[in-house]
């Protein structure tokens, strides 16, 4: 509507040059019938709003008939043959563009008339004294003269006797622990925690320790090829001693040497003996220690060993020094020797674990397609995932399910059952924080169990 | 995924067995394997975002490395 408007005005103009200003209503009523004509004028929109049209809008109109000529044949047959079927609508319609109510009469003299009209507002209405008067009341207030400052430091003799007072007031802060002790409904969640969580630290930095170690060599090689390479390569603490040792053995030569053995031996022993020491907190821990142990200790055994044979083969009384060092050792490194023993078993394919029965691997295939599948969804595009990358994922499964089982033994160790059900399970989710009021374990599984699955574990745990 | 097996229940099973000395009930792997997999799943997330982080490309083997003891600290229940 709006565009027609100033459209008018600029034909109307050179009218309006020629004619006085009262002639232009005339013009504009004259402009009418041309208005009809044009397809783009008002009066096409007003006969679109007609209510004729809008209660046959969606049906077929003779526009849009010729709009959409039938492209085949049978179509343009079957538009003839409705149309000869119903003759009523077109004849409807016949006298439609010549028809104008009195509305658009009405609203063409309105446009003719009044160009440029604006709607009628409501007038601001002033919003007066009211409001002032509080303002004056705090301006009143605010000029008044100031009140003098408080004094923020504390008189100085008084402090000790108002501590006094007001200590009793103030109430000491209780440590969650504390609480939880108390209260016997949560106990055997929350005060297992921090020794749980102590527990698994240690646990956690001997699994991170042996990953830092292994960084260098290969994740796919057993255990006991990781023990050699530490043996050649990369010594702890013992190499310093066994350092010392040979320069002390290329020195001196003669029988010195052999004092200067069982010197160095008698150093050899602490370090072993230290390991332990540094976290015997929990009997518990004997097995988190082996597993230290295995790291720490194997190399000093087999690389005295080395040494001495170096040592008998460069000055010549190697017969005498090997036997003299191998019974000394022995007693000091029992320990060692046995992991040594352990350690080729542990690492023969199947790993063992700390009950002694053989894990199974946990096929590499599935866990490439989860880390392919949720890579994915995270980076958006194809994340490819190479061999070393699944090499760490597989690790960080394999850590998982020893963590997520030594759970779950826990939980059902608590309950008093022999076997893990499924409600161990879905404490360890909830746990994790995984279930809550909103997200159930079947939502779960909705979301990411195919539906065999699923309809296990529905016949596994009712609702 | 539905018509291929998704994962092996019995070495799930196996696995949880000879970790906690337990047996384990009947369908309780199913539970085991659906944790297991939304730790994967936040895993290769957090994987994936520390990859983004210092403008790796594809997710590294170290990346998964420094991520692991913090998502499986997530994980303890």
């Amino acid at each position: 509507m709006s565009t027609s408007t100033p459209n008018a005005r600029g034909r109307r103009s050179p009218l309006g040059t020629a004619t006085p200003s009262g002639d232009t209503t005339l013009t504009g009523l004259q402009r009418l019938p041309i208005h009809t004509r044009y397809p783009l004028t008002p009066s096409r929109l007003v006969t679109a709003v007609t209510p004729g049209t809008q209660r046959s809008a969606s049906r077929y109109t003779p526009r849009a008939r010729g709009a959409g000529a039938p492209a085949t044949p049978y179509g343009l047959r079957a538009r003839q043959q409705r149309a000869a079927n119903t003759p009523g609508r077109d004849r409807r319609r016949s006298g439609r563009i010549q028809r104008e109510t009195t509305f658009d009469i009405l609203r063409n003299l309105g446009r003719a008339l009044a160009p440029i009209s604006q709607p009628i507002r409501s007038s601001p209405q002033d919003k007066p004294e009211p409001v002032e008067e509080p303002i004056d009341e705090f301006e009143q207030l605010d000029n008044e003269p100031e009140i003098e400052r408080p004094r923020l430091s504390l008189p100085i003799q008084e402090p000790e006797e108002e501590g006094e007072e007001a200590s009793p007031e103030i109430q000491p802060p209780r440590m969650s622990l504390a609480f939880a002790e108390e209260d016997m409904d949560i106990t055997y969640r929350s005060v297992e925690y921090p020794r749980d969580a102590s527990i698994r630290d240690r646990d956690r930095l001997s699994m991170m320790s042996r990953a830092t170690g292994r960084i260098s060599g290969d994740f796919d090689e057993t255990r006991l090829e990781s023990d050699d390479a530490d043996e050649t390569g990369i010594v702890g603490e013992d190499d310093e001693a066994e350092d010392t040792m040979i320069s002390g053995g290329d020195f001196d030569r003669g029988g010195e040497t052999e004092d200067l053995g069982r010197f160095h031996f008698d150093l050899n022993f602490p370090s072993p003996a230290a390991a332990p020491l540094e976290d015997p907190t929990g009997e518990d821990m004997n097995d988190m220690e082996e597993f230290e142990l295995s790291t720490a200790e194997p190399p000093p055994a087999p690389s005295d060993d080395d040494d001495d044979d170096d040592v008998g083969g460069d000055f010549g009384f190697g017969l005498d020094f090997p036997p003299a060092t191998s019974p000394s050792e022995s007693p000091g490194i029992v320990g060692g020797g046995l992991r040594d023993e352990a350690t080729p078993a542990q690492g023969k394919q199947k790993k063992i674990s700390r009950h002694g029965i053989p894990i199974p691997n946990f096929p590499a295939g599935v866990v490439k397609k989860l880390a392919t599948r949720f890579a994915r969804s995270g980076a958006g595009s194809k994340a490819k995932i190479n061999k070393a990358t699944l090499a760490a994922i597989e690790q960080a499964s394999s850590w998982y399910f020893e963590q997520a089982s030594q759970d779950l033994a826990a939980y059902s160790r608590h309950a008093g059952r022999k076997t893990i059900d499924e409600s161990d399970v879905t404490t360890l989710l909830r746990r994790q924080r995984h279930i809550n009021n909103s997200t159930t374990v079947f939502s779960l599984a909705q979301k990411h169990l195919p539906k065999e699955l699923q309809q296990d574990m529905r016949l596994a745990m009712p609702p | 995924m539905a018509t291929q097996k998704l994962y092996p229940r019995g070495t799930v099973k196996r696995i949880v067995k000879a970790h906690s000395n337990r047996s384990v009930s009947k369908n309780a792997d199913i539970l085991i394997f659906l944790d297991y997999m939304l730790f994967m799943q936040e895993l290769m997330r957090e994987a994936s975002i520390r990859s983004r982080k210092s403008g790796e490309k594809n997710i590294s083997a170290n990346t998964v490395r420094k991520v692991t003891e913090k998502t499986l600290r997530k994980f303890q229940g």
